[in-house]
């Protein structure tokens, strides 16, 4: 009895460390858009206060080619769109794995309880 | 915080000041960080002034790789390329180029001005931690050395 238990423990542990692995990636890759998300603002403060004397160049690999300002300033608003949709979608993604971890956690304490529980009695038997 | 310190016990207090260090660390490396690219900034806006008119058309080397050079003229003392992130570089004169970078440098030393206060907090924070841990190693040293006098 109690080696079932045991062993069925072990498994939801594994599970459950795997789940905390997958939140803590989750969680860098959303502080990973954060840091982006400002980088982008940076840039999009600096291009509204160029005019159109102003040339704007985009770095492609080693070369800079020249490049419309209203067109830099549609490719950081899309960047910016972008970013704070995913920054939505991994916040979702977050809460949802919140809830399952706790409701893991709580599977796990019973479970241990269950083993004790069985423990003693293959002792008390004994 | 709610908490009262010395309702902790030892490994609590112990996770708490790790925690307290890490936070430590992260903001010192932050403030590090802010101070090497504001010193970079700094170095920029200076290196403009040398773009003035009583140095147009005077001959410079251009480095093409870092152990090659290549004399030049200098021919444009109005304009240079700024980097403002993401890949995006603009041509600005130099009075804009110096607006710029002042920019940057206000900026950066605000997010600074922001950030030591909170590190200033958090070390205070350690230190009351490490002086409860201590009280705490030294009761119960004592109560250790009293239960052996005893026991002897």
């Amino acid at each position: 009895m109690a080696d079932a238990i045991q062993k069925k423990l072990k498994v939801e542990l594994e599970k459950y460390t795997q789940m905390q692995k997958d939140v803590s990636k989750s969680m860098s890759a959303r502080q990973k858009l954060e840091t982006q998300l400002t980088e982008n603002n940076i840039v999009k403060e600096e291009l509204d206060l160029l005019d159109s004397s102003n040339i704007v160049y985009k770095l492609i690999g080693p070369v800079l080619v020249k490049q419309e300002l209203d067109e830099a300033k549609a490719t950081v608003a899309k960047r910016l769109e972008y970013i704070n949709g995913e920054i939505q979608r991994y916040e979702t993604l977050l809460k949802d794995m919140e809830k399952k971890s706790e409701q893991h956690r709580e599977v796990l304490s019973s479970l241990q309880q269950e083993f004790q529980k069985a423990q003693g009695l293959a002792i008390g038997k004994v | 915080m709610a908490v009262n310190l010395t309702d902790l016990s030892l490994p609590q207090l112990e996770g708490l000041k790790a925690q307290l260090d890490q936070e430590v660390e992260f903001l010192t490396t932050s403030i590090g960080q802010f101070k090497v690219v504001q010193t970079k900034y700094v170095e920029a806006k200076d290196s403009l002034n040398v773009l003035n008119k009583n140095n147009k058309g005077k001959e410079l080397l251009v480095p093409l790789t870092s152990s090659m050079y290549v004399p030049g003229t200098l021919n444009d003392v109005e304009h240079c390329l700024v980097d403002v992130g993401t890949g995006y570089y603009v041509e600005k004169n130099v009075e804009d180029s110096k607006a710029f970078f002042k920019r940057k440098i206000d900026f950066l030393t605000k997010q600074i001005e922001k950030i030591q206060p909170a590190l200033q907090e958090k070390h205070a924070m350690k230190q009351a931690v490490i002086e409860v841990m201590n009280v705490k190693i030294q009761q119960l040293q004592q109560s250790q050395q009293s239960s052996q006098m005893t026991k002897a």
